[in-house]
């Protein structure tokens, strides 16, 4: 068995579980952001469920609509406030940050976990070595009456990344490589492991933004083996936290097994509307930036915060660009206040706003006008994501993003790092 | 289950911001709201071409993205028999279940359908076929836990049943 199957099975109350068998499994911790809390207690009362199952396994975060920009989202916010109380649910996140930076960070991800949340990007957990997976609202509503939701053990594809990272490459362009190699449909359904000598030596920042971009090729949950770098991450954010970690038997366990050369990778840009359709950075600089977008839950972090602030520091935005940054959460603001990193961006000309998701998906400020094109380190290129359908969004990573948003055009931050 | 009807056809990587753009989130739903917002990302005329019984033909990774359950919801509200594609998005897949609405895998199928096509689909027999032009296929056979969830007009009913279970029980243990 592969250690995602161990982990299903173990969640299950079961010795051993099948690929592509259906079963019902009851996970650690269940998030529910803003929005879906708001709509999956009001599912929940249309279920006929009156109380949760069990509050301890849910975890509350607002970060999409918080703080409130429409009134109505205020109304929907009061309720879930007055819902959480009389429900006994005591972990409870508003304006702490976004819910798949924190999980990591408050040591809601653990090594041999099962994890749910309203949300896509809820992959991103699946780093410490977890199964981590998003979920419709009526789905989390009819765990929330019934302490299980039901689940599909799946096939498992297995990514060994080699070698090294060239100057200005990231995890997010290994992400956009995989994209560009194998489709937004690169993955449907399955599991994503990451492995390899360069996944061994990897930050955990790194293997975060691995594991949240794993949904944007269709996975249902990535994995990485947990290991020193794990145990050392969760020894400074969750000491007490008691973790297993499953191991899988043998390569047998895998549909498929990737070999990738990272040594061979530029810095990459997926260019508009399509995720997969990507191009070396150095290659588009035609491409004129109006604005960039720093931040979400997948470079809110505060590595992104030291790579950008490395490129930008004392330099200036060009003139006709913008830049918005939202830190990922409160704890990254601060540390990045401390290193004097939201200063030196400051300096640049960028706008820092609230921690939260920021324009993406149009949570907050940062709109686009039609016609205009943005560049970001978030993961999706949707049209219409950043407001107007007939904007354009590049995505990259965060140092590509520092980088063009100071020449004005998109750029490989590896010309930046060689001034 | 046996499903028959006119189909529209869209293409690859259809995304559910597509389906059902965000701006028309809401906190809770008006009866047939969600329907009046369907495919409005592709063509905004949609909700009122769209009829009651028409299957919606996608191309690969159909309903892409983000985990919004509208994607489904709104479909199976506008009274969708089923939406059919090659391949599908994890989550999008996972809703259609959940609300009780057929989601097809089927092989191929964006390249043997065009818009306006008669296509009936046999779901315990595994079979489609497009009317017009005669193209037939065995589908793959769907999990039979999922086929029981569509039946049973998905999740919420189930729900509903074991909670009732559980309630039984309770009082069967007090007397």
């Amino acid at each position: 068995m592969h250690a995602i199957s161990k982990i299903i099975a173990y969640h299950a109350d079961r010795t051993s579980v099948e690929v592509g068998e259906i079963v019902n499994v009851a996970p650690d911790y269940v998030m529910l952001n803003d929005r879906g809390a708001a709509r999956a207690a009001e599912l929940l009362r249309r279920m006929g469920g009156d109380k949760v199952f069990d509050p301890e396994r849910i975890v509350v975060v607002f970060d999409h609509h918080y703080p409130a920009i429409r009134p109505q989202d205020a109304v929907s916010q009061k309720k879930t406030r007055e819902w959480i109380k009389e429900q006994g649910i005591s972990k409870f996140h508003a304006g702490e940050g976004i819910g798949h930076v924190i999980f990591p960070e408050k040591g809601y991800a653990f090594p041999g976990a099962l994890i749910f949340g309203t949300d896509s990007h809820t992959v991103t957990n699946s780093a410490l070595g977890c199964v981590a997976t998003g979920m419709g609202h009526s789905d989390i509503a009819s765990y929330l009456a019934l302490g299980y939701n039901w689940l599909r053990v799946p096939e498992v594809i297995r990514f060994d990344l080699h070698g090294d990272f060239r100057p200005g490459v990231y995890a997010k362009d290994i992400a956009l490589r995989i994209a560009q190699l194998y489709g937004e449909d690169a993955a449907p359904y399955l599991g994503v492991e990451f492995a390899g000598p360069l996944t061994a030596k990897m930050a955990m920042s790194e293997r975060l933004v691995l594991c949240n971009m794993v949904i944007d090729f269709g996975a249902k949950t990535g994995y990485i083996q947990p290991d020193e770098i794990t145990a050392h991450y969760l020894s400074q954010r969750a000491p007490d936290r008691r973790w297993t970690a499953f191991t899988s038997d043998s390569d047998a366990d895998y549909g498929s097994i990737v070999e990738l050369d990272v040594s061979e990778i530029e810095p990459l840009v997926a260019v508009p509307h399509d995720l997969s359709d990507v191009r070396d950075a150095s290659k588009l600089n035609d491409v004129r930036i109006d604005e960039a977008v720093f931040g979400t839950c997948t470079g809110g972090r505060i590595e992104d915060f030291r790579v950008a602030a490395a490129i930008m520091k004392g330099r200036t935005l060009a003139p006709h660009t913008r830049m918005m940054v939202n830190p990922g959460s409160r704890e990254v603001y601060m540390q990045a206040m401390r290193e004097g990193l939201i200063d030196i961006m400051m300096q640049a000309g960028a706008q820092v706003g609230i921690t939260g998701c920021g324009p993406c998906s149009g949570c907050h400020q940062g709109m686009l006008a039609p016609a205009e094109n943005s560049i970001t380190n978030a993961s999706r290129n949707f049209r219409g994501r950043f407001g107007s359908p007939e904007a354009n969004i590049y995505v990259a990573s965060s140092a590509t993003v520092a980088a063009s948003a100071i020449a004005g055009h998109i750029v490989s931050p590896a010309e930046s790092m060689s001034d | 289950m046996h499903i028959r009807g006119r189909a529209w056809t869209f293409g690859r990587n259809v995304n559910t911001d597509l389906i059902f753009p965000k701006m028309w989130f809401r906190p809770a739903y008006e009866p047939g709201e969600m329907a009046s917002h369907i495919m409005v990302g592709i063509d905004e005329e949609f909700p009122n071409k769209v009829r009651r019984g028409d299957v919606i033909v996608g191309g690969l990774n159909f309903g892409c993205g983000s985990s919004r359950e509208e994607a489904a919801a709104c479909m199976k509200e506008a009274g969708i028999g089923a939406v059919i594609a090659p391949t599908f998005g994890r989550l999008f897949t996972r809703n259609c279940i959940n609300v009780g609405l057929p989601v097809v895998v089927s092989p191929g199928i964006d390249g043997e359908v065009t818009q306006g096509d008669e296509i009936e689909i046999d779901l315990a027999k595994c079979h489609i076929r497009n009317l017009r032009t005669g193209y037939e296929a065995r589908l793959p056979p769907m999990a039979p836990e999922s086929l029981k969830l569509i039946e049973d007009g998905g999740i919420a009913n189930y729900t509903r049943r074991v909670l009732e279970q559980r309630r039984q029980a309770a009082r069967g243990k007090l007397k």
